[in-house]
Parts: C-alpha cells; structure tokens; sequence
C-alpha cells in the first residue's frame, strides 16, 4: 500500500522530467533498486513521454544533418567494453566499435570567441605595458624624492648645528664676566685679526678667527696666553672649526697670541710666525 | 568502410529523434535558428557520450531528451540570448503574461499539453522544466513558501501524467 502511495506521489515523474530534487533522485535510485513496481513505473512514464515527443516531432531544417555529417570524421574506432543496447540499429551497425570525434564542430560563434580572446590579449598586453612604464617611471621619481628629502634633511642638519653655535656664540659675548680680546698684526701691516672670548668665571677660552690666511696642510694655528710675560699654550686651532672654537682654560693671562707652528703644536711660540697679538 | 558503417549509425540515429529533440528544444527556444544550433550542439553531445550511456540508469530516449532540455535552458539563460530577448521577455514571459500571449511553439509537444493545465499548475511546471530553475528558487520568485511549491509541484505532475496518458 505505501509502496503505492510513494509511486503515485509524483515524485517517479519528477524523477524522469529531470526537475526532482537531490534528495528525490537519490531516493527513486534506492527505491527503484529494491521495488520493481518501482522501475516499472519510471519505465511507463518514460514511454509515456517518448511516445508523446514522438507524436509532436517537428521535423528540423534539412541541413542541420549534413552540417553534423561533415562536421564528425569517423576513423579510429575504440573497443568499447559497455554494450550500448536499446538502440537496435545502432547496434547491429556499429556493434562494439565506438565513435570518435576528432573535431568538434563550430556551432556558431567559436569564430567571434577566437576574435574575442584575442582581442583581450592584445588589450592586457598594452595595458601590462602601460603600467610597467608608468610603474618605472614612478619608482625614479620616487627614488629623485627620496634623494631630495634625504638632502634637504642634511642641510637642515647643518643650519642647525651653526644655529647652536652663533646662539651659544651670543650668550657668551653678552655674559658681563667675559672679556673680548682682539687680537691684530703686530706690525700693523696686514689687517688678519682674531678674537678671543675670556671668561673670568670659568677660565673658558674662545677663538673667532675672523681672517687669518689658510695654513699649509703641514701647518696648524697654535694660540698662546701670555702670563706674565711667559707664552703659555692655549691650544691648537681645530681646521674643522668654522665659527666659535674653544680652547684650553686659562686661570690667568695678560695677552693672547697666535703664531702658525707646526701640526700638532710647538712647546714654545715661533716667535717669527706671530701673527696676531692682542692685550686684554 | 568503418567510417561508412559509423556514419550510417549516426544518420539513423538523426533520423529517428532529431524530430522528437527538436520540439523540446523549441518548446524552451522559440527562437527557430537558435534552436537549430542547439539541436547541433545536442547531436554532437550525444554522439560523443553515447558509450558512457547507461541503459539501466533508463532510456535512450529519456537521456537523451534531458540533454536537449539541459542545452535548450543553457542557451536560452546565456549573456547573448538574454539580451536579444530582454524586451521580448518583458511581455511575453509564460508566468506574468499567462496563456494570453502564446508563441507557436507554446503549442507543439509537452507545452501544448502544459499549457492545458490551470495556471498555478502550468508556471511550476514551466518555471521547473523549461526553465529549469530549482523549487527553492521558484519559491524565492512567486513569493509562495517551498512546502507550498513542492505539495503544488506533485499535484501538477498527476495532472501531467493524467493528459500525457
């Protein structure tokens, strides 16, 4: 009785129409295995609708066949281990040999296909090449930038380091306990001079040297204090020092002096290179 | 000679179904040349799967006819046909437009007989068999729940079955 409940059910049709869902395909597959009632009813359905397409068969246009025909070569034929039964004049003729289509037919628009992809190959190829193109010449760009950047950031370095010094120049110059030591030619015939920042709290000496010709590069400028009319040596002039430079202490001094001695220094001023000089 | 014999098995299988596959692919195209195309495509199918054909899986002709109804609902849902027929659609769709605006190929093969049923029948039937779209999916697009659609589906099919006998 259920068995005949489930076969009226619609789903053997549904099943054969080809709309059943999963589950119901996978159902009839069990039940039509296991009840031949089942089968039965696929199989009287299928005939149904054969006979029925039958009747309604519309005969298509004429040169659709032959178009197949010369589409298909047969050759090569494959053994076939499945017999292919149901279609009797099929099997009476070709029996256990197979057909083997080496070409596949263009239908219509494999051609447009063909012309499509092409298409589109050549347009990403210019695009790639495209993008390459602007991708290098962005990277320069941004390599020139990188550059730039990294330089401006030195200089910037640079500005700011001769900041620090001419501030730190001015707080001293204006700080009352130093005294400012011009030092000038002896024999008042060229005009080299230098500067020296004393400071009496300290002890700290300075050295602005505001023209003094550039020395040899075995040569170094040494600076003296002059104690009671002693030299004492105050320190050799750093080439690297551009502005404010700053020198040995000295607790006392009556004088400064510059003489151009040897790199390194001398212990005792060489009293023909005496450049500048100055009193306090 | 086995290139013979092959070709003449061919032609009688052409001869004997083409007629039967035509009507089905033009019950889902209406669009004449391009079911011509589709039954080309359908032969070629067959032709080269028929030796993985299972007759205990069922008929020849059942195979056969859910492969013209696979590649008749893939042609008629492809980029190409869509667009030619958006306006067409528009108006003539089976299931907003009801049986008032049949094409001639509404009334050859099962369609003439689909076309018989009452309406609430006749859209599942269309919208699953020749349109091919899932219950779940019919559900979504009439706004009607999937318990409804699939009670309605079976008593559509004993209908079916009743004017196909």
């Amino acid at each position: 009785m259920e068995l005949q409940v489930y076969i009226e059910s619609g789903v053997i049709e549904s099943y054969v129409l080809g709309i059943a869902d999963p589950e119901e395909i996978l159902e009839v597959d069990r039940m039509k295995e296991q009840y031949p009632e089942v089968q039965q009813a696929i199989d009287e359905f299928s005939i149904a609708i054969e006979e029925q397409a039958f009747k309604n068969a519309v005969e298509p246009p004429e040169e659709i066949k032959q178009q197949l025909l010369s589409s298909f070569q047969f050759h090569h034929p494959a053994k076939s281990n499945t017999e292919t039964p149901l279609l009797v004049a099929y099997k009476s003729t070709v029996d256990n040999e197979t057909p083997n289509i080496s070409s596949i037919p263009s239908i219509t628009n494999w051609k447009y296909l063909a012309a499509a992809s092409i298409v589109l190959f050549v347009v990403s190829a210019t695009a790639n090449l495209l993008l390459y193109n602007r991708y290098t010449s962005t990277k320069s760009q941004y390599v020139a930038l990188i550059n730039e950047r990294n330089s401006l950031q030195a200089n910037n370095q640079v500005y700011q380091t001769k900041l620090r010094d001419y501030q730190s120049a001015t707080e001293m110059m204006a700080d009352p306990s130093v005294a400012m030591v011009q030092l000038k030619d002896p024999a008042h015939k060229k005009d080299n001079m230098a500067t020296v920042f004393w400071d009496k709290k300290t002890k700290d000496v300075y050295l602005l040297t505001n023209k003094l010709p550039a020395p040899n590069t075995n040569q170094q400028y040494q600076l003296w204090a002059l104690v009671d009319g002693k030299p004492v040596d105050a320190g050799m002039l750093d080439p690297l020092c551009t502005s404010l430079c700053k020198m040995k202490n000295i607790p006392l001094a009556q004088a400064f002096a510059i003489t151009l001695e040897k790199v390194g220094g001398s212990p005792v001023p060489t009293m023909d290179q005496l450049f500048v000089m100055g009193n306090i | 000679m086995l290139k013979q014999r092959e070709q003449s098995a061919f032609s009688y299988l052409y001869d004997h179904y083409s007629g039967a596959l035509y009507s089905i692919i033009l019950n889902i195209v209406p669009d004449r040349d391009l079911a011509s195309d589709v039954l080309q495509e359908v032969f070629i199918k067959i032709w080269k799967q028929i030796e993985s054909y299972d007759n205990i899986k069922g008929r020849l002709f059942t195979w056969m006819l859910n492969v013209a109804r696979n590649a008749s609902i893939d042609a008629v849902r492809s980029k190409g046909y869509q667009k030619s027929q958006q306006n067409r659609e528009l108006t003539e769709s089976v299931y907003f437009a009801g049986g008032s605006t049949e094409t001639n190929t509404d009334k050859i093969g099962l369609k003439k007989v689909v076309n018989s049923l009452k309406e609430e029948y006749k859209v599942l039937i269309i919208l699953s068999y020749f349109e091919g779209f899932t219950q779940e999916e019919i559900s979504k697009m009439l706004g009607i729940p999937l318990g409804t659609v699939k009670t309605r589906m079976r008593s559509a099919i004993s209908q079916l079955k009743q004017l196909i006998r």
